[in-house]
């Protein structure tokens, strides 16, 4: 029988008005309209909450780009008692974009930034927004939400991860979030100049063991590994379709936020077909689901239900076979393909577009 | 010590087939039965003594050890940040 998922990430749009190098987002964002329209959404929440779903990610893109469409999808999911989480750089959190999501429901705000500092962090952003995003913190932090601060940690910034760490303690911060990049879509393309030395995530990793003890019961922190230098992959989404689904901006369901990237598969559209017909029934989320898809070393391998053989978008991105090992992983053939990465942030980035 | 309560951003309730699961910020966290009976009574209002003698009327257990498996959840739970105490006592 097929499990149920827990948790559904509506991504509202790709668009955005920053340009951060190392965004996920896939490299042909035109490609993803029309966009959902607001009661296509609350269709879609609708057969979520059918379907089991319990939280309700939202995100892009930058979702705040559709404000009424926002609140309107955040009410919805409310209605039907899923946690609401948006995800968002915030540039555009005014005032009264706060208060109406608060009063739609909104449980949970993950707020963006590119650094502690304004240049080096404006830098990255490629506009000038640090300064309006503490803002937006402070607002959020009044508020009767929960917040969480992010940071995405890559070569160009890794170093000042402790600086972070204070910017969030002073701000008040209860939930800090450090994630070494991924290398999906724009980060894949600047991977060369994003990837950190194993000497840097080495120091970050150990700032965060510090912080942590120093600030047990007042600030959380998670940490996202950085796979490259793991010794063992990501138990990327719990598993293939096994927890999460993600609808693209233009209704595209996906097991994973980068699995369009994946040219074998065909994905369906909910314009066309219910949620949970595609969750069960759809080729794409069934041809990796569970472990019967596995060749070696996975097949054999005593943690194949621990980290799922790692990341299907990952593998196929790496190896050109969705079906591969993740390279992550030391034990797959083509670890080298993470280990030969080049590192050095000499490397010209291309800044996220449009 | 003010009663407990589930912290800002965290919701306790029961999927559709009736397991008991938080709702946190970081995702979906499944609950024993005995986690779930003690975290469905934390609104706020109830001090721990409270919630111990409720659970231990409801399972024929004597308070005392009832108390301790409550605090050591809520010691668990403080940690993660996803309880805190009430602001204010009732």
């Amino acid at each position: 029988m097929v499990s149920r998922p827990l948790s559904l990430l509506a991504e509202l749009t790709y668009r955005c008005n920053l340009q951060c190098p190392y965004c996920y987002n896939p490299l042909d964002l035109s490609a993803y309209r029309p966009e959902l329209d607001a009661d296509a959404w609350c269709r879609v929440v609708d057969e979520a909450a059918a379907l089991g779903i319990l939280q309700l990610h939202l995100s892009g893109g930058e979702p705040t780009l559709r404000p009424d469409d926002l609140c309107s999808i955040v009410e919805r999911a409310r209605r039907r008692e899923i946690y609401t989480n948006l995800i968002t750089q915030g540039t555009f959190l005014s005032d009264e974009l706060l208060d109406r999501l608060v009063l739609a429901g909104l449980d949970h705000i993950q707020l963006s930034l590119q650094g502690a500092h304004a240049q080096l962090a404006d830098s990255f952003a490629g506009a000038a927004v640090h300064e309006r995003k503490l803002d937006a913190l402070v607002r959020a932090l009044q508020r009767d939400v929960a917040v969480t601060l992010n940071c995405v940690l890559h070569a160009g910034n890794i170093d000042g991860i402790d600086d972070v760490i204070a910017l969030a303690e002073r701000f008040g911060v209860k939930r800090l979030e450090l994630a070494n990049a991924q290398f999906y879509g724009w980060g894949l393309r600047n991977r060369a100049a994003l990837l950190p030395s194993r000497e840097q995530v080495d120091r970050a990793t150990a700032s965060v063991q510090g912080a942590r003890g120093r600030l047990r019961g007042r600030m959380e922190i998670s940490y996202v590994l950085a796979d490259y230098y793991e010794v063992f992959p990501k138990p990327c989404m719990h598993g293939w379709a096994s927890r999460f689904l993600t609808v693209a901006p233009d209704g595209r369901v996906l097991p994973c936020p980068a699995a369009a990237a994946i040219a074998t598969l065909t994905f369906e559209n909910v314009r066309e077909r219910g949620l949970a017909e595609i969750w069960q029934h759809s080729a794409a989320f069934n041809a990796y689901r569970g472990t019967g898809w596995m060749a070696e070393p996975c097949r054999s391998c005593d943690r194949k239900d621990i980290d799922f053989g790692g990341c299907r978008c990952q593998a196929y991105l790496l190896t050109g076979d969705a079906g591969a090992t993740d390279p992550a992983c030391s034990k797959s053939p083509r670890h080298d393909l993470v280990g030969r990465a080049a590192v050095g942030s000499s490397a010209a980035m291309l800044p996220r577009r449009p | 010590m003010n009663p407990p309560a589930l912290a800002q951003g965290v919701r306790f309730r029961r999927s559709a087939d009736g397991q008991g699961v938080l709702l946190v910020p970081e995702g979906v966290v499944n609950l024993n039965d005995s986690a779930a009976a003690i975290v469905e009574l934390l609104d706020g209002k109830r001090t721990i003594d409270a919630i111990a003698a409720a659970l231990g009327e409801r399972y024929g257990m004597d308070n005392a050890v009832v108390r301790s498996d409550v605090e050591d959840l809520l010691q668990r739970l403080a940690e993660k940040m996803w309880v805190a105490e009430a602001a204010t006592a009732p």
